[in-house]
């Protein structure tokens, strides 16, 4: 899917390409890679059904990994995403099980998250809250919240058409289109609109960016409602993939989501980063994921593997960049 | 009043001390087993580790950086002290420096990720986060080791003069904490990579061995965090300190301790952390259940820094 | 200089993972196992004096009205909640009994142990826990006792002299045999299975999964273990990894185990999306509610389970036949309300019953 957005000019100097998207190539290199060794020791990774399962199963995080990337390109972070995307689901399911219209229980969650996160982009740029302090905060409020509110009773009993990421469409589950066609358009959008540029701006720097007519404030309240926007999505990805929500905050999905999104070449310190990176980070967590256990990886072993897989990545994109400085 | 004065009564430091005061005596009458010496000397030997944790992450964060691997440390550390005394044999003396001597080590290593390789210490330690939980469950294959000697239960259970024994090492460590950041050059070195580290470079400071050594100092306390935890507990587990970066970053942003460098102080942070622990404590002795204090206190953190924020607009205008 | 450290890191850590001796299957502990006769002739257990512990100065709280509080593993989860009321069941059944619930969010020793201590100095009579580990919670536990507090455990025991009593589900071996025993009924002697469990730290599973082990050894040697996945308490996870097993076996996989109450459901979800009803079975502990659709649909013919309406129920009338003085040490049974008689076995543990399996024929009859 990184592609789509490849062809910009001079299409034939790869040497230029492997500059402006070296970490995307990096990860999708990685993905490759991971796809022929494991591939080659069992064969029945790469079947049709994995393939699916891996891609589908973790589209919510995907999702969820592009809002993340444009609020940390944006120059801020995000802790509480998890917390939220929790309550967002469990929004959803008491809707639906409600007996309200199904096209409500869809739609609430996504507006609730626009509306909270709006506040939130709101308390950091009005209110100068550094974001990771807000963040923490509502990290604590949600969560809390979201368990006085429900105790953790699961709900189930949802009516059959709200299954929204069980439904197929040429034989390809519907999480992958959501994950894949909205890489592409923020992408695209972040890349040629002028508002999309200016979240690049403001995260390389905010007071250049001010001086040059740009409205920081605004561009921060514009992405953390954008965040909300696919935090809402994630959330219908992730309560409707299974017959059970469980109402409760999915245990450290804010680190997962995070690390998508730096890994996949999104600089913590703002300005840089495409979301093609997140989402090709995601996916190679989740291949990741898979193969470890395709592999027989000692499963006690297995989080040591991935701690030392994500710094094999985050150490190869250091050096890259450094060759990139030096002449 | 003169600007010095204003200026005082305008510090993080002034705001938070007022708002503990009161979150004291409102939880004093809601509880009358709140106040009590038994009650308080008992809270700060469950704050102690978070606590300790809590003075290296201040240096962390005062220069601009942050240390989420904290837990995880603490929890491979529990694990090796567990291996060192139990499976390969070594008097539990020793076990216990050399715990903590990897937890320096793993600190260490962070700082030379950070410095070596200009990775930002938000997410070499996010990967190391994972790191080292993942080495701490490989280690014990989750098997947890039990039967310490009685001796070793006084670091965690114990008391000293009335006073829980972590508790007097938790005030040593603040103290030389306090100094050492307050009025040493070390700790002006410190301020100064956190205000501007270019500039801190510039004037002759060794940015790097300044890093290496607050990292390393984070990864060391969070090891002497770990083997008073084991002492508490009287078990290791590998999933020991899971979340405790959390509870630590709390506390010292809640003492004003700036995430964007340059700023905060140790004073902040025991404030800091009293504030939590009170909270945490005064409201389930109020009646009040651990999902309404987890509320509360994410509501405080926002609500602290606003307050903050504005009293210094006035200030600076 | 990085890369020597880790290195050295890793050979350390190789050096000390492979001193520890791995148990049959991966999950289980090292703890000595007791796998019961494999036509399920109870074995005589031999008659242990009591060895749990004693309040000190505790006052005669004879037929008062006391405050309980009840700290479980963690709250927000359905097996949880369900305890939780029967608690409250059974505090408004016997009208004297004031008991709230309350505890961390996330399984940790650390938030229990605090919240514990809280509840002491807040001076409740009674404290009700189910442990997220049996050696931490004891030191806590043992200042409740010091301070006159009855205290009695359920679910997930404490070392025995730190609690008077403890309210126990099933044993470990009677769940074992019923979990192994059904799933060889379902894919035939020599059939191979995976393990979907929770963590390896959490006890009760790597208790059951030791058992589950020495239990298949004895009684059903061509089974084949093929490998066990941990999953949290987390059900998409859940069902991620077991999809992963389904598409790494293929046909080699005839069943699998749900460890937990989570674990269950998204099992029986992941072989239901792969078409996979009738050729991949699913055995576990689960919740009837949550199994219901699986079960109704005959993709799951087995669940196995206590209720834990009923385990919370009787942990709190254990607990104040314990303050009324009522069950002192050396009982042989106590009344347990509307259970009836429950009878005493290893010193100081009531026994709720065998497991109970759950089948399409029954399902319907539970709301939990």
């Amino acid at each position: 899917m990184s592609d789509i957005a490849l062809p910009v000019r001079r299409p034939s100097s790869f040497a230029r390409l492997f500059e402006a998207y070296g970490q995307e190539i990096v990860v999708l290199a990685a993905i490759v890679v991971l796809f022929a060794i494991v591939g080659l020791v069992n064969p029945r990774f790469l079947s049709d059904t994995n393939l699916t399962s891996i891609f589908s199963g973790n589209a919510y995080i995907a999702v969820a990994a592009i809002g993340m990337a444009m609020v940390i390109i944006s120059g801020h972070i995000d802790v509480s995403v998890g917390s939220l995307i929790g309550v967002l689901a469990t929004i959803a399911g008491t809707l639906a099980v409600s007996g309200y219209p199904i096209w409500v229980a869809w739609l609430v969650p996504v507006l609730v998250g626009i509306a909270i996160n709006t506040c939130l982009g709101a308390l950091i740029a009005y209110m100068r809250i550094p974001s990771i302090v807000a963040t923490l905060g509502m990290l604590s409020i949600l969560k809390g919240g979201l368990i006085s509110a429900t105790g953790g009773t699961w709900i189930t009993g949802m009516p059959p058409g709200f299954f929204i990421a069980q439904a197929r469409l040429f034989g390809i589950p519907s999480p992958v289109y959501f994950m894949v066609v909205l890489t592409i358009l923020v992408a695209l959008w972040m890349r040629y609109s002028a508002t999309g540029r200016s979240i690049y701006a403001v995260g390389g720097n905010a007071e250049a960016a001010r001086a040059s007519g740009l409205n920081p404030e605004r561009t921060c309240v514009l992405v953390f409602a954008l965040h909300g926007f696919f935090a809402g999505i994630a959330a219908l990805l992730f309560a409707t993939q299974l017959q059970v929500i469980q109402s409760t905050v999915p245990p450290n999905l804010e680190l997962t989501v995070i690390t998508a999104a730096v890994i996949g070449g999104v600089s913590i310190l703002g300005g840089t980063g495409t979301v093609i990176g997140s989402t090709l980070a995601a996916i190679l967590f989740a291949c990741i994921g898979s193969a470890l256990i395709f592999l027989n990886v000692s499963a006690y072993w297995l989080r040591a593997v991935l701690g030392l897989l994500i710094l094999a990545t985050v150490l190869a994109d250091m050096a890259r960049r450094r060759r990139g400085l030096s002449p | 009043m003169s600007a010095a004065w204003k200026n005082l009564l305008l510090r993080h430091e002034t705001i938070l001390g007022v708002l503990l005061v009161i979150t004291l005596i409102v939880l004093a009458f809601q509880s009358d087993r709140f106040f009590t010496a038994d009650n308080l000397l008992n809270q700060g030997r469950l704050m102690a580790e978070v606590g300790l944790v809590a003075l290296a992450m201040t240096f962390v964060i005062v220069t601009g950086g942050i240390d989420l691997s904290v837990g995880s440390i603490l929890g491979l550390v529990a694990i090796l002290l567990g291996v060192f005394w139990q499976k390969l044999g070594l008097p539990l003396p020793l076990a216990m420096m050399l715990g903590i001597v990897v937890g320096g080590v793993a600190g260490l290593v962070n700082g030379l990720i950070i410095t070596r390789f200009g990775v930002p210490p938000l997410i070499a330690t996010l990967a190391t986060l994972a790191l080292y939980r993942g080495l701490a469950e490989g280690i014990s294959q989750a098997r947890s080791v039990r039967g310490y000697p009685d001796w070793f239960f006084m670091l965690g259970q114990g008391e000293f003069l009335g006073v829980p024994v972590q508790l007097w090492i938790f005030g040593l460590c603040a103290v030389i904490a306090a100094v050492i950041l307050g009025l040493s050059t070390f700790g002006r070195a410190t301020y100064a990579i956190g205000s501007n580290a270019v500039a801190a470079r510039f004037s002759g400071l060794s940015v790097d061995r300044s890093l290496l050594l607050i990292y390393t100092a984070s990864g060391l306390i969070a090891g002497l965090a770990a083997v008073i935890f084991v002492s508490r507990v009287s078990t290791t587990r590998s999933d020991m300190g899971t979340g405790l970066e959390l509870d630590v970053i709390t506390a010292v942003v809640l003492g004003g301790t700036s995430i964007f460098g340059g700023r905060g102080t140790i004073i902040g942070t025991l404030l800091g952390l009293g504030l939590m622990q009170a909270l945490k404590n005064g409201l389930a002795l109020a009646g009040v259940k651990g999902d309404g204090t987890i509320v509360v206190i994410g509501a405080v953190l926002i609500g602290t820094i606003l307050i903050s924020n504005i009293f210094r607009k006035d200030a600076d205008g | 200089m990085i890369r020597k450290t880790l290195f050295a890191a890793a050979a350390l850590a190789a050096m000390a993972g492979s001193a520890f001796a791995a148990s049959a299957w991966t999950g289980g502990d090292d703890l000595p196992t007791n796998p019961l006769a494999c036509d399920g002739t109870a074995g005589a257990a031999a008659a242990k004096p009591y060895d749990g512990g004693e309040p000190t100065g505790a006052p005669d709280r004879k037929g008062k009205k006391i405050t309980v509080v009840d700290v479980p593993k963690l709250i927000g989860i359905g097996y949880f909640n369900a305890t939780s009321k029967g608690i409250a069941d059974a505090a408004k059944e016997l009208g004297n009994v004031d008991a709230k619930t309350d505890g961390p969010t996330q399984a940790n020793i650390d938030q229990q142990i605090t919240f514990i201590d809280n509840y002491i100095t807040s001076g409740v009579d009674g404290i009700l826990f189910a442990a997220n580990d049996p050696v931490a919670i004891a030191p806590v536990l043992k200042k409740a006792l010091s301070k006159g507090i009855n205290v009695v455990g359920y679910d997930a025991n404490s070392q025995p002299d730190a609690r008077q009593w403890f309210v126990n589900q099933a044993e470990f071996n009677g769940i074992a045999k019923a979990m192994v025993d059904n799933l060889a009924k379902e894919i035939g002697e020599e059939g191979a299975f995976a393990i979907v469990t929770s963590t390896f730290t959490t006890p009760n599973q790597a208790r059951w999964i030791a058992e589950m082990a020495a239990y298949a050894e004895k009684c059903h040697p061509k089974m084949k273990w093929l490998e066990t996945v941990e999953a949290q308490e987390d059900n998409v996870l859940s069902f991620n990894q077991a999809t992963t097993l389904i598409n790494k076996y293929g046909d080699e996989l005839k069943g699998i185990f749900g460890m937990t109450s989570v674990a269950t459901p998204a099992s029986a979800e992941a072989v239901t999306q792969a078409n996979k009803c009738g050729t991949i079975a699913v055995v576990g502990l689960a919740t009837p509610n949550a199994m219901k659709p699986y079960v109704e649909k005959d993709c799951v013919k087995s669940v196995v389970l206590w209720n834990p309406v009923d385990l919370g129920y009787a942990a709190m009338q254990v607990l104040r036949a314990v303050a009324d003085g009522d069950l002192k040490p050396g009982a042989t049974s106590v009344k347990a309300g509307k259970l009836g008689e429950l009878q005493v076995i290893n010193g100081s543990e009531i026994l709720l019953g065998a497991p109970f399996v759950f089948s399409k024929e029954n399902i319907g009859q539970f709301d939990f």
